[in-house]
């Protein structure tokens, strides 16, 4: 009941705001009238009688005061006339109000958008049930890990360990095509085993999985189908459990459907069908991925310790030892996200310190305004204003200030957001879209709030430190308290060095890519296009016709205007990776398991412009019928013959450390020695490769589908031309991934690109708040010191030395933030040590860089408010008083 | 004594005082200052906050009439619940006095 009443008030209250503060006076001066008319019962003169009565009654504004804080909802009207009053004040300093608003927009925007970007991405959990026990195994060799697995790794992984519920290859992400009737469809599939979706924690809504019968060599064709593609393609039909869909003219026999809203986030393929596990060269090279489901309770490091026994048992049983290597476990979600993650923390790191240089820069701003208020505070004290309600107001002002800037902030997020997710170079899974959420605007107000109150504390604590009669008694030039001072510098050298710590960070990182870019590519990107032609089903068609087909289609490519010359290869350089057990003939010691393969059309060096170092390149002289003949990159002839000469020696294709991988090795003569060339990625080192021509190959269904290389004149675009000859050879064959080389090359870079560019751009935005905060305070600084300069010039000192005064403060506390802030770089580059590239986190050069900048830039931003102190008239400062 | 008591002490003596009849707030400071036999003195600054909250709480309820001089004035009443709140608050206060005075003369 109570609650009830107070409730009708406050509404009644809130109704009758206009009516109750004259309601208010009235009844105050019936008091007051009541008093006098007292006194004038007594005799004393009328008069006299109401400024007794007055005096008596004590401070009516108080008293007043006093009712409307008794009042139920009193704060509410307090915050209205806070709000109003902070609005007031921001109106009065345009200037202050747009660069402390643009400030806090810049800051909460840009952590807002990194935010919804690290939410997004690493924050928010797989689509699965128990996400977090889903791994995802990697092999790691001598110089690096690999995601994928052999056949005989995962079979022997799957049937050996002792931590997981379920363990599954997968192999493909390739389209096929998929036919009803005359009508052909292109739909993204998936090779898997059995288990597969036991993996994820799913089970088909209708039908079964996949069968460990199935996956055998001689499996039959069967396939599992996503509900969206069996709704789309099969008008959900009911019945198609056990009929036959043709995929790639072979018919399979449909055993599952998949519940609806399960998709595979790596890739979303849209059929499944069961992966043979033969013998096949592909088979034994590492091409399958193994995905496995923890068992209960079972740890991700118990299951590694499980892990590293089951390898080294079966590393007992391999006769060919592949050298040094470990099975490593890893999060799925790490997985997913492995590329992203070291970069997206960094950045967002960096987003952080630029919110501090904000946040500390607005705070000083707040401080020089709140001491060019001093009097007005001291006046207020002296009427009776109570602190509490001062710091009530204060903290309103810069409510309002936050949310201003948290608002402007919201919307530079949502802006910036769209352009970032443009430019993201990251693979990102496919159940992630980036969107700004409620847990970001719930981070954004909790940034704003934070900063607010943060604001409000700095103010009022200096204006609750105030002496009311030394700050009355000092007239407005006020040299303000020395405390105050201190907070502003010392802002001012926090600033300083969170801006060198990122200069520093932005600097390693553009030299990083700098490196990156001067990469020797052992190649020349420059006028080259590429593109992939698709097997075309059957699968196994005769390499001849295969090969006859693209002969002709090569011809016709070399005759188009502009070309110069073409080529096949089964990989083109950035482009991915096809390698198999290869040793050394006659060596068993000698062995790669991973030996980077290339299949390649006689014109490739001189299209690629890859040196022939030695010996010969391909030519027509290698056909089917004479020797089988390669041709090896220098660092393979180095690794293998250490100086003595490769050629007429022979490579075991197919063989490891004595033992075959295939029914028989191909065994080829070395006739050549080619330059190095970049394998799949710029960053790793160029990886040993033997070239095979294609000439002389069996077709093998695992092989990648055949590559294209076209160099052309320069500014020639060939892409529809290109599409055209090979239209005309075979209407049929599909062409994808058609760009030139160059973009491949630009992608490559693309992550440390965007590292480096996002960097560069929260290190440049620090930058400028820092100068502007740095002007803010030394402005404020002459401001204060007018006085004294023109009594110093008064006395002789030359605008010279007034400027030595002014700037020479400045550029100490420029001075120690530099100091600070390389220190703390130096602390916390290693961080991200992993994102540089041949550049030391303690790089002389970008520290030393990174110091003359700022202390240029400091130079500038303390210049200007020196000018004008040197500008400063004796006379009128010292008439100021 | 605390501040809160205080405050309850000054609200019981306007319950009291506005029980008898309606009243202003000049005529509630004179009717305290008589009853209590010129002994307490309310002040102006407690006053009004206080009846402006006992309004909000419910207990007293106030209109403008003509005062015995014929102006116009504020004037207070009791409601149903400022009566009852009186009863209350009225048994509460001579309970504590009692048990005070009990505590000051045992020794």
């Amino acid at each position: 009941m109570p609650l009830l009443s107070r409730l009708s008030s406050f509404l009644r209250r809130l109704a009758n705001r206009a009516t109750q503060d004259s309601d208010l006076d009235d009844e105050i001066r019936f008091h007051v009238e009541m008093l006098a008319q007292e006194q004038i019962r007594e005799g004393v003169a009328p008069r006299e009688a109401y400024r007794t009565a007055r005096l008596k009654f004590g401070g009516s504004d108080q008293v007043k005061e006093r009712v409307r804080e008794a009042r139920v909802g009193a704060w509410f009207d307090t915050l209205l006339q806070d709000i109003r009053f902070a609005l007031r004040m921001l109106r009065k300093s345009p200037g202050f109000t747009a660069v402390a608003v643009l400030t806090l927009a810049l800051g909460i925007g840009a952590n807002t958008t990194m935010f919804s970007v690290v939410n997004s991405v690493l924050l928010r959990p797989l689509p699965y049930p128990q996400p977090d026990r889903l791994v995802q195994f990697e092999l790691r060799m001598g110089g690096g890990t690999a995601d994928a697995l052999s056949v005989p790794q995962f079979q022997f992984f799957r049937d050996h360990n002792s931590a997981f519920e379920a363990v599954a290859g997968t192999r493909g992400g390739t389209d096929v095509e998929l036919k009803q009737g005359n009508s052909i469809q292109w739909v993204s599939s998936e090779e898997v085993t059995d288990d597969f979706f036991r993996t994820f924690g799913v089970s088909p809504a209708t039908g079964r999985e996949f069968v460990r019968e199935e996956t055998l060599p001689t499996g039959p064709p069967v396939a599992i189908l996503t509900d969206g593609i069996w709704r789309s393609a099969f008008q959900a039909d009911p019945q198609i459990i056990g009929r036959q869909i043709e995929i790639d003219d072979q018919g399979y026999t449909v055993v599952g459907i998949l519940p609806r809203g399960f998709r595979v986030v790596d890739g979303s393929p849209e059929i499944f069908m069961a992966l043979h596990l033969g013998n096949a060269l592909g088979d034994r090279g590492m091409n399958t991925e193994v995905l496995g489901r923890l068992k209960k309770n079972e740890s991700l490091r118990a299951a590694q310790a499980n892990m590293d026994v089951v390898y080294e048992e079966f590393h007992r049983q391999d006769s060919a030892r592949q050298g040094d290597r470990s099975v490593q476990l890893m999060g799925y979600q790490d997985y997913l996200v492995g590329d992203i993650k070291p970069s997206l923390l960094m950045l967002f790191g960096a987003v952080g310190l630029l919110l501090l240089v904000a946040c500390a820069n607005v705070a000083s701003l707040l401080l020089a305004r709140s001491n060019a208020r001093q009097k007005e505070i001291s006046i207020r004290l002296a009427l009776g204003a109570r602190r509490i309600r001062l710091l009530q107001q204060f903290l309103t002002e810069d409510l309002v200030l936050a949310f201003i800037g948290g608002a402007a902030g919201l919307l530079t997020a949502s802006w910036g957001l769209t352009i970032l997710i443009g430019s993201i170079p990251f693979y990102l899974p496919s159940n992630v879209s980036i969107k700004v959420d409620a847990s970001v605007l719930a981070f954004t107000l909790f940034i704003a709030i934070a900063t607010s109150v943060a604001f409000g504390l700095a103010s009022f604590w200096q204006t609750s430190r105030l002496d009311l009669n030394s700050s009355l008694k000092e007239s407005a030039k006020g040299s303000g308290s020395v405390s105050q001072n201190f907070t502003g510098r010392a802002l001012v050298v926090c600033e300083v060095a969170v801006s060198v710590a990122l200069l520093i960070g932005a600097g390693l990182l553009i030299e990083s890519l700098y490196h990156l870019r001067e990469q020797n590519l052992g190649f020349d990107p420059q006028n080259v296009f590429t593109m992939t032609t698709p097997f075309l089903p059957p699968k196994n068609a005769p390499h001849e016709a295969v090969w006859n087909s693209q002969q002709e289609i090569l011809r016709r490519v070399q005759a188009l205007p502009g070309v110069v010359s073409a080529a096949v290869v089964t990989v083109p350089p950035l482009m991915g990776r096809y390698n198999l057990p290869t040793q050394r003939e006659g060596h068993p010691e000698q062995g790669i398991g991973g030996m980077e393969i290339r299949t390649i059309s006689q014109d490739y060096f001189r299209t690629m412009d890859i040196p022939i170092l030695q010996g010969r390149g391909f030519s027509d002289i290698d056909s089917a019928g004479s020797a089988p003949t390669v041709l090896i990159s220098e660092n393979l002839a180095r690794l293998w013959w250490n100086g003595a000469s490769a050629i007429g020696d022979h490579v075991a294709i197919g063989m490891l450390g004595g033992k075959l991988y295939t029914k028989t090795a191909e065994v080829r003569e070395i006739v050549g020695v080619v330059g190095n060339v970049k394998g799949r990625s710029m960053g790793a080192p160029a990886p040993p490769m033997i070239y095979i021509p294609v000439s002389q190959v069996a077709a093998d269904s695992t092989s990648p589908p055949p590559g294209w290389v076209i160099r052309t004149a320069k500014n020639v675009n060939i892409a529809t031309a290109l599409r055209e000859a090979v239209a005309q050879v075979n209407p049929e064959q599909r062409v994808v991934l058609s760009a030139p080389l160059q973009h491949f090359v630009n992608m490559s870079v693309a992550g440390p690109n965007f590292d480096a560019q996002l960097m560069g751009l929260f290190a440049a935005l620090a930058l400028g708040v820092t100068a502007v905060g740095i002007y803010g305070v030394l402005s404020f600084h002459v401001s204060q010191r007018t006085h004294e300069i023109g009594i110093r010039m008064a006395l002789g000192a030359t605008p010279h030395d007034v400027l030595r005064l002014v700037v020479g403060r400045g550029m100490i506390l420029v001075g120690i933030g530099i100091g600070i802030g390389i220190i703390a770089a130096l602390a916390s580059t290693r961080l991200f040590e992993a994102l540089l590239f041949q550049v030391r986190p303690t790089d002389f050069a970008t520290y030393a860089g990174v110091a003359i900048t700022l202390t240029c830039v400091a130079f500038f931003a303390s210049y200007i408010p020196a000018r004008r102190a040197m500008r400063v008239d004796p006379m009128v400062a010292l008439r100021y008083e | 004594m605390g501040k809160d008591q205080l405050q309850g002490a000054l609200e019981l003596l306007i319950l009291k005082v506005l029980a008898l009849e309606p009243l202003h707030g000049y005529g509630i400071a004179q009717r305290i200052h008589q009853v209590s036999r010129e002994a307490l003195r309310v002040e102006e600054g407690s006053l009004y906050p206080a009846l402006h909250r006992m309004e909000d709480e419910g207990w007293i309820a106030s209109s403008w009439a003509e005062s015995e001089n014929s102006r116009r004035a504020k004037f207070y009443r009791l409601t149903r619940a400022g009566r009852k709140q009186f009863a209350t608050e009225s048994k509460r206060w001579a309970q504590t006095s009692i048990a005070i005075a009990r505590a000051l003369e045992a020794s």
